[in-house]
């Protein structure tokens, strides 16, 4: 930390506010609890013993918009859902990332031709973060979902740039 | 009991709005347009008489079809004229099956509701109902049960168009 690094005692760290604030985020991403179809059980098997999504801090699956950070869109949504997804958006808190889970979430996958109920992408209702290819995608695909998320919060700022006025 | 004596015992009793059989059999080798028939036996019943009939099949001892296992329904071509009202009854006491078959007309097409007779037909015809726009006459809650409660058309139909958007959301 440059010049004053080693100028005080040694149980004091010195770091950045923006380090401190992506590290915290990025390591204690609470996804929600929100399976639509066979891409959940997926979800479910990064959740438990085998791959364990507690290892990069994201496996306190909460069971209500309010206290989760991120939302796994695990399925095919249809036009129903696609509602109540907005409106379970909209009651996360910020900052809230989005991971649209295989190929019914990405564009409407096998549905996207005869599927008169299925929205062809989730990202037609709510911004995405990243996009996890497969029908459904292997546990290993979200972990590296999730790592591709925590990497683009660690690249994120909380101080912007100023907005020059004349 | 077979196909044959469930038939019999149906034609004894004077099941109601009893119009014809008909058995699976193979194709004629002779005919080559001829393709023959898969599937189950059947029987084709008047539509106005369902009701009649399906409390025949449950309440003849028997009989004693117990079960409604399925009702659908099938558009099986745009040109056709009619919808082909399907329903499956299963004894579970005498461990024999009939399927029936009902033809009703696709303009304004309704028919009497069975869930007088079974109360398991009520979320069946609610499904046949916003999937083909049949009317089930005195269904006591005709509400869609899994299409949105404002759409439009019946997505089962051959002759379907497929929405352009719903609520602001594109489906092209």
């Amino acid at each position: 930390m440059g010049l004053i690094e080693h100028q005080f005692e040694e149980n004091l760290l010195t770091t950045k506010v923006d380090w401190l604030l992506n590290w915290a985020r990025l390591s204690s991403i609470w996804p929600m609890t929100f399976g639509l179809a066979c891409c959940a059980i997926e979800m479910m098997a990064v959740g438990a013993a085998h791959h364990d999504i507690d290892r990069f801090g994201a496996g306190a699956f909460r069971a209500s918009p309010r206290q989760a950070d991120l939302m796994i869109v695990a399925g095919t949504v249809n036009f129903k859902m696609g509602e109540r997804v907005k409106r379970l958006y909209d009651q996360m808190p910020s900052p809230k990332y989005v991971i649209a889970m295989g190929a019914c979430a990405t564009g409407g996958g096998p549905y996207y031709k005869y599927g008169y109920t299925v929205v062809k992408g989730v990202d037609r209702i709510i911004p995405v973060d990243v996009y996890i290819a497969g029908c459904p995608p292997r546990p290993e695909a979200l972990l590296e979902g999730l790592m591709k998320l925590q990497s683009k919060i660690r690249n994120t700022s909380v101080i912007r740039k100023p907005v020059l006025t004349a | 009991m077979e196909f044959e004596g469930i038939i019999q015992r149906l034609r004894e009793i004077g099941a109601p709005g009893l119009v014809s059989t008909d058995e699976p059999r193979a194709a004629d080798p002779e005919d080559k347009k001829d393709k023959g028939r898969a599937g189950d036996a059947f029987v084709l019943v008047e539509p106005s008489a369902i009701v009649g009939f399906l409390a025949a099949c449950r309440d003849d001892a028997e009989l004693a079809f117990d079960l409604l296992v399925d009702l659908s329904a099938t558009d099986p071509d745009a040109a056709d004229e009619q919808f082909w009202i399907d329903y499956q009854l299963l004894s579970t006491t005498r461990r024999h099956r009939l399927a029936i078959k009902a033809l009703v007309a696709k303009e304004g097409a309704e028919i009497p509701t069975a869930t007088a007779v079974y109360r398991a037909a009520g979320w069946h015809e609610r499904e046949c109902a916003e999937m083909f726009g049949i009317t089930f006459v005195g269904h006591p809650d005709p509400r869609n049960i899994l299409l949105p409660d404002d759409w439009v058309g019946h997505p089962l139909r051959k002759d379907y168009e497929f929405p352009t958007e719903y609520h602001g959301i594109s489906c092209e």
